[in-house]
């Protein structure tokens, strides 16, 4: 009741900045993202808070289990914005034209190689007792990209471990009930196993040195269209961002429903360290970041790691070049307009 | 005795379609481009998804390696479902009592699909190979039971009545009525148990399989390679006739009075 | 026909026997400690999660709504492969040449796995209805048109004779020989579509991770709750169970009509 009446007063609240503004009307996108993870939280704030309507638009979302079914998708235009992992908008920028426009979050540390509790504590002593071993993960994923750094990381090859590829919710059934003890997972699965079947973390991508981002992406025929509509996504998606670190504890409730609407019932404790170990990027930082005045750009450079992995993985022929799909051409359209640069960078 | 040339207008025109659908394809997505490159992938990229798969393999094998190993899972769930299946259709097909007692357990296991025994599969039995034929199993042995049920079910009564004031006994009664009244319906039966193994083969092999067509179909849906997705297909298809021919060289042997 | 029809009391007694049965090894199982509850959670605990289910949303909705939007897209898929797919199994069945030119292609395409398409149900179709429903039909359709085809052809040839003496054309043949003499078949045969088609519906759901009892039960593995994927089992079960149910009236009220 009490949130019906405050989206009520926001609501009026923006009729009447329209009616100052000179009645604009509001615009469809069409967001795609995936249920349940840290990185979409910001599209479900951006609904309570209003922020949508405020920046002129009216979001249609459509929600994917994974990031293959939504770049999929995206050939079928049933999208023209969204956020999804990094592996997948390697993938879509290689084979439709997807482009990475910003970082959702460097997931470094949401993605990791865990062990059943039984087991956890001799591989933590000993990594190299792992050879040999069978690790089950999900090919071709961020997950899958982080176990490969780890394992380089311990001096390992691909061909010392036994890797069989299968969907999360598998993995996590075949940990449960002790048929694997090495498995790949990401946030908030990580904190699902850990919480219910007591697995630990082994090494996450960050332990191995690897940075894995979120991608924020557009189709390119929609981005070419309507730049201005994806200046507004962004704006909404950054200050969604900011509001949620200002905000931990209002944010954190949000979470709660949020995740779940998307079936994930995790302690207040592991949402927490979601916020905790998941850096993200106000638009200043996405500049930066993405910045190619010195050569390649930070985000060129994990990016093309990944393409790396893709590559070596047998999935793309050729890495993509950066400079084809990557782009700051749409954060700097938020920069350039006074308007659009405050509204990103508010945090109420 | 029109048998051979009927077989050899049958491969005819059957070859003739194949080709019409090849030009057609090569149309569509080469030289018209009705068909963009993006939802459906030409010839030449199937050649080519092809030739790596031969040559230096995708998905952890071979096209071989993956062929043969997914032909061993079929036949272990086309074998465990057929010796469950059958004899138990025809038994609830015969015996009313069998059937009362039997259906409500068969009617609730039925209609769930194979990739929701997956989790259980799992943590039953594992990543092996057994955890996948019990997946196949539960697709395969539906159509083996009904249809068996149905082909006793068909038999005319008068055949049955004829049989039983001749005095034959009960294994005279099942050898010489139920199993040749019941057999072409049964064949039905297994031509579709065959046929739901190699479709529940993907999803057997998502359990955690190192090789495999349903692993090499998975794993090409992942790397969003409709090439390889349609080199995989085909290579189920071929796989999936081949045991089918087999199935009916073996119903034309079984029942030789049905010759048409 | 066989043994004799049993006597509603015999009928219903076995039957719950068969229930009390299959429920009652579930039971002992569990109860037993053998099996942990993930492995195996007691009928009791999955009741209490199927009951909850339906009281309070998981995922979005209760499994009441989930199992609605699956139906929808079940309905709509089979629906599809039935209207299409007998038809095409009695014209093959009579006209050799059809039979020619499209059983080479049915016999390809029906080894390939309904999921096999989710990667082109989703290039193709993206968010849209048209994704599910392809997947459900590629799995309901063939054995609409293999039982179609089948019992025409083994239609006995002196009904056929029979009609065509009396100048019955083609037409007249498909509708009033070829169809009434192949409905035990057509029937067996849309029992197993439906449950294909049923089953073919997690792999639909895999494409839109929004609503359906796929998706719920997907989550509910995720959620290493076992209860919860066999509570999806059971509305599955039920819901299979109740079309089944009403395929077989259909086929006694034939069966009584033709006879």
């Amino acid at each position: 009741m009490h949130a019906r009446l405050r989206s009520i007063a926001v609501g009026i609240a923006i009729a009447a900045a329209g009616i100052g503004a000179g009645a604009q009307q509001l615009t469809e996108i069409k967001v795609s993202f995936q249920p349940a993870v840290y990185w979409a939280l910001p599209f479900y704030v951006a609904t309570e808070k209003g922020f949508w309507a405020e920046a002129g638009l009216k979001p249609v979302f459509s929600t994917f289990p994974a990031g293959v079914p939504q770049i999929a998708a995206s050939a079928s235009k049933s999208w023209d914005v969204g956020g999804t992992g990094s592996v997948p908008a390697v993938l879509g920028a290689a084979r439709y034209s997807l482009l990475t426009i910003g970082i959702t979050n460097d997931e470094s540390v949401g993605n990791a190689l865990l062990a059943t509790g039984a087991k956890a504590d001799g591989f933590l002593k000993n990594p190299q007792s792992i050879k040999g071993q069978t690790i089950v993960l999900t090919a071709n994923s961020t997950g899958d990209y982080s176990v490969q750094s780890c394992l380089a990381k311990w001096g390992l090859k691909k061909t010392d471990v036994t890797i069989k590829s299968m969907g999360q919710a598998e993995i996590m059934s075949a940990m449960s009930s002790n048929n694997a003890d090495l498995g790949g997972l990401w946030a908030p699965n990580i904190y699902t196993v850990e919480e219910k079947i007591g697995a630990k973390v082994i090494c996450s991508g960050k332990d191995a040195g690897a940075i894995v981002p979120g991608a924020i992406v557009v189709r390119a025929d929609y981005a070419k269209e309507q730049p201005q509509n994806v200046a507004k996504f962004l704006a909404v998606y950054l200050r969604a961002l900011k509001w949620m670190n200002g905000h931990r504890n209002e944010a954190i409730a949000m979470m709660k429903k949020f995740y779940e609407i998307g079936g994930v019932t995790i302690s207040e404790a592991s949402m927490r360290k979601e916020f905790d170990t998941r850096p993200v990027f106000d638009l200043a930082a996405q500049l930066k970041i993405m910045n190619r005045a010195g050569g390649n750009s930070e985000v060129d450079k994990w990016m093309t790691q990944i393409g790396g992995f893709m590559k070596g993985a047998g999935t793309l022929p050729e890495v993509p070049a950066a400079s084809r799909y990557i782009t700051d051409e749409y954060m700097t359209l938020v920069d350039k307009d006074p308007k659009l640069k405050a509204f990103a960078n508010r945090a109420d | 005795m029109r048998e051979g040339s009927d077989r050899g207008i049958r491969i005819a025109v059957g070859a003739a379609t194949l080709a019409a659908l090849a030009a057609l394809w090569t149309a569509a997505t080469t030289l018209e481009q009705w068909i963009a490159p993006v939802y459906f992938p030409t010839p030449q990229e199937v050649g080519n998804a092809l030739r790596q798969i031969v040559l230096q393999g995708y998905a952890d094998g071979r096209l071989h390696e993956h062929f043969l190993q997914s032909c061993k899972l079929v036949l272990y769930g086309f074998a465990a479902a057929v010796s469950v299946g059958v004899p138990l259709g025809m038994l609830m097909g015969w015996s009313r009592r069998a059937e009362a007692l039997v259906n409500p357990a068969f009617l609730l296991l039925r209609p769930i699909p194979p990739l929701a025994w997956i989790p259980l599969a799992i943590v039953w039995l594992g990543l092996g190979d057994a955890a996948k034929v019990l997946v196949i199993w539960f697709a395969a042995f539906v159509p083996a039971v009904i249809n068996s049920y149905a082909g006793v079910r068909s038999i005319e009564p008068y055949l049955i009545e004829a049989a039983r004031s001749l005095g034959a006994t009960r294994g005279m009664m099942v050898r010489e009525v139920l199993i040749p009244g019941a057999l072409p319906l049964v064949f039905t039966g297994l031509r579709l148990s065959l046929q739901a193994c190699w479709t529940t083969l993907i999803a057997g092999e998502l359990i955690g399989a190192i090789t495999g067509l349903g692993h090499l179909l998975y794993q090409a849906g992942l790397d969003l390679y409709p090439a390889m997705i349609v080199v995989g297909m085909v290579a189920v298809a071929l796989a999936g006739g081949l045991m089918t021919a087999l199935l009916a060289w073996a119903e034309k042997r079984s029942m030789p009075w049905r010759t048409s | 026909m066989t043994q004799a029809v049993l006597s509603r009391r015999e009928f219903f007694r076995l039957t719950a026997a068969g229930f009390l049965g299959f429920f009652g090894v579930w039971a002992v199982l569990a109860a037993s400690g053998l099996v942990q509850t993930l492995f195996l959670p007691s009928p009791l605990e999955v009741a209490g999660k199927f009951f909850e289910l339906t009281q309070k949303p998981f995922v979005g909705y209760t499994l009441q709504q989930h199992l609605l939007s699956s139906f929808g897209r079940f309905a709509m898929g089979f629906g599809l492969a039935v209207v299409i797919g007998i038809p095409l199994g009695l014209l093959m069945g009579w006209f050799r040449w059809l039979d020619r030119i499209v059983t080479p292609l049915f016999d390809a395409l029906r080894f390939v796995a309904p999921i096999a398409w989710v990667p082109f149900a989703a290039l193709w179709f993206g968010t849209g209805i048209g994704g599910p429903v392809l997947i459900i039909f590629s799995g309901a359709f063939p054995p609409c048109v293999i039982n179609a085809y089948r019992g025409a052809r083994y239609v006995e040839v002196r009904y056929i004779e029979a009609a065509q003496t009396l100048g019955a054309g083609h037409w007249r043949i498909i509708t009033e020989v070829l169809l009434p003499g192949s409905i035990p078949s057509i029937v067996a045969g849309l029992r197993v579509s439906a449950g294909l088609g049923w089953q073919s519906l997690i792999g639909a759901e895999l494409i839109v991770a929004s609503s359906g009892i796929g998706y719920l039960m997907v989550k509910g593995q995720s959620n290493l709750s076992t209860s919860t994927v066999m509570s999806g089992m059971i509305a599955i079960g039920i819901v299979g169970f109740a079309i089944d149910l009403l395929l077989r009236a259909l086929e006694a009220r034939i069966e009584r009509r033709g006879g």
